[in-house]
């Protein structure tokens, strides 16, 4: 399990202090977790430091036992290689490689042979429904489609923790909803934390996190869908 | 898809700024190539003409040391005595006094090398193997014998006039056959003739040919020691001092041509970093996916090593491309191939454009590698 420890990031902007997140602290169990708040809530700030992208200035993050704020940068990169995926909402893909390139690329870090490599990347743009653009260049992808290849990245070592900021935010709706069903397929076996500005698409999740000035505000458990 | 694939796919998406790199890199190469190749066909050319040389030794004025052929004469006939009694007294085989007179301009075609012999002393006592071709071997007090290449180049045939001087002038007497060496471009004249142009009795030079079991450094040292003023140089002490002056020389081209390698080297350096600004967000993406800071600094630094290895093999085929060309014109001008490829230049261009890789690489690879992952992906 996931979870952030009195979690605060401050940043020095010219002589003033800015202070983006501030005594976070949540547990994050199976399932999805979306959280909310209007810009400069500190919901970007808090997926980097979830996800050792970045180091908080104070508290800390625990993926189980493993103390990630305390770890080096090649460290966390390491873990975020074995149990994490990231969808973002843009410059998402690797330009110059072909979409099952760019599915088999975390695959091709973790040392997987080629075959094998192939072999997985062209199983997970199956699940996506992609294969037949397996071997198109992410330029001649729409944008619906780069986020399901992205997708399909994110889920190629089958991480237990998977990252989406915004993933719908640059997609006409038929591509959202595409989108977002496969995502929330996905978050169903492991933790999804969805970082998004979109109500509609954070009710779909199990537990939603409010976020405002940098803090935690409440935590709502949305109702069913009728 | 490999990290060298990666490597030669962001090479490929901006074929037009890889070419143009890849052509500096290249051309610089190919120069530093054929700067350094005429060194090594000069080293080439020099050993294989001092091992055919008969003599062991030669002996010089003090301070002439290396080729003193080109220099005035300054061997007197008091120092010539004294270095034949010396001979005389180790018991040589022969003592050989010579000189070098150069007439014409620098064109092959008009310029004339004369080495001067003393009367009824034969060219091959001191280029072993050398056959008539035309008439004779020995020239007469008013003759001489010209080398195949240079009576082929001045057109000289049996009876051509040689005008050295107003008082002094020779009748070409015998043709040799062509050798592959340097008696090929020389003609043998009369030593008397030769001092009467320069209006001197002395000598260039005297080559000391030794009788079998004679050790050339021991009766080297003896005429030194025998004769003060003069050195006595083995045919070992002048390719060690042809080496260095070559090695001097080696170098100043090596400098020379270093302004060209460092232009090439900054084209790449500007490429790769420009390639690495443009791809910030990719390497912050590559890196929020797992990948370590040695799999960007690795993945730049082979972009740099890869242009740099590329060009470096085009410079070296551009390089031995004129390097040949130029061959065919020595060779047809003056008989000897003045450039070379060697496999030991070939393997210094090839290394020298790697470290420029490597160089070129660096700073870039470290700056992609260090830059933190929320910055490189925009999200701070």
């Amino acid at each position: 399990m996931l979870r952030a420890e009195n979690l605060t990031k401050r940043y020095r902007q010219g002589d003033k202090e800015v202070v983006a997140l501030l005594g976070f602290t949540h547990a994050f169990p199976q399932g999805a977790t979306a959280v909310v708040g209007p810009s400069g809530s500190g919901k970007t700030t808090l997926l980097n430091l979830l996800a050792g992208l970045d180091l908080p200035t104070e508290g800390g993050v625990y993926l189980g036992e493993i103390p990630l704020h305390r770890l080096s940068e090649d460290e966390r990169a390491g873990v975020r290689l074995r149990h994490m995926g990231f969808v973002f909402q843009q410059w998402n893909l690797i330009p110059t490689l072909t979409a099952w390139e760019n599915v088999a690329f975390p695959l091709l870090l973790a040392g997987w042979p080629l075959g094998k490599r192939r072999a997985r990347a062209l199983e997970l743009l199956e699940g996506v429904g992609l294969l037949k653009r397996a071997h198109h260049l992410p330029s001649r992808l729409s944008g619906g489609e780069q986020q399901r290849v992205a997708l399909a990245r994110a889920l190629a070592l089958d991480p237990p923790i998977l990252f989406a900021d915004e993933p719908t935010g640059n997609l006409d709706a038929e591509a959202k909803e595409q989108v977002a069903a496969l995502l929330f397929k996905a978050g169903k076996e492991r933790t999804l934390i969805l970082v998004t500005h979109d109500l509609e698409l954070a009710r779909r999740a199990e537990r939603i996190l409010h976020l405002k000035g940098g803090r935690l505000l409440w935590e709502e458990v949305p109702s069913p869908n009728p | 898809m490999e990290v060298f694939h990666l490597v030669l796919r962001n090479l490929l998406a901006r074929p037009v700024r890889s070419l143009l790199t890849l052509l500096g890199v290249l051309i610089a190469t190919a120069s530093m190539v054929l700067f350094l190749s005429f060194g090594e066909g000069l080293r080439r050319a020099l050993f294989q003409e001092l091992s055919r040389v008969g003599p062991a030794i030669q002996v010089v004025p003090e301070g002439a040391e290396g080729f003193a052929f080109s220099a005035y004469p300054e061997i007197t006939p008091e120092a010539l005595r004294a270095l034949e009694e010396a001979g005389k007294a180790l018991g040589v085989k022969a003592l050989i006094p010579t000189l070098l007179l150069a007439r014409g301009g620098f064109d092959p075609k008009t310029g004339f090398f004369f080495q001067g012999l003393p009367p009824g002393v034969s060219p091959s006592l001191l280029y072993p193997g050398l056959r008539v071709r035309e008439s004779r071997l020995l020239p007469s007090a008013q003759g001489a014998v010209a080398g195949a290449k240079i009576a082929q180049r001045g057109g000289l045939t049996l009876g051509s006039p040689l005008r050295l001087s107003p008082k002094v002038a020779l009748k070409v007497e015998g043709i040799l056959e062509e050798s592959g060496g340097l008696a090929d471009n020389l003609l043998f004249a009369p030593l008397p003739a030769l001092q009467a142009v320069l209006g001197t009795k002395n000598v260039g030079a005297v080559l000391v040919a030794l009788r079998p079991g004679q050790k050339a450094e021991e009766v080297a040292r003896a005429l030194e020691g025998a004769v003060p003023g003069l050195k006595a140089q083995t045919t070992g002490e002048v390719m060690r001092f042809a080496e260095r002056a070559l090695r001097i020389s080696d170098l100043v081209r090596f400098g020379i041509s270093l302004v060209a390698l460092v232009v090439g080297g900054l084209l790449v350096a500007n490429t790769v970093m420009m390639s690495v600004y443009e791809r910030t967000r990719e390497f912050g993406v590559m890196r929020a996916l797992g990948a370590r800071r040695g799999f960007i600094f690795r993945l730049v630094v082979l972009e740099a090593l890869f242009l740099a290895l590329l060009g470096g093999v085009g410079g070296l085929l551009l390089g031995s491309l004129a390097s040949a060309a130029i061959n065919l014109y020595t060779l047809k001008e003056v008989g000897l191939a003045l450039s070379a490829i060697t496999p030991r230049l070939a393997l210094f261009a090839l290394g020298v454009a790697l470290g420029l890789g490597i160089l070129a690489g660096l700073f870039p690879a470290q700056q992609a590698s260090r830059l933190p992952v929320v910055e490189a992906l925009g999200r701070v």
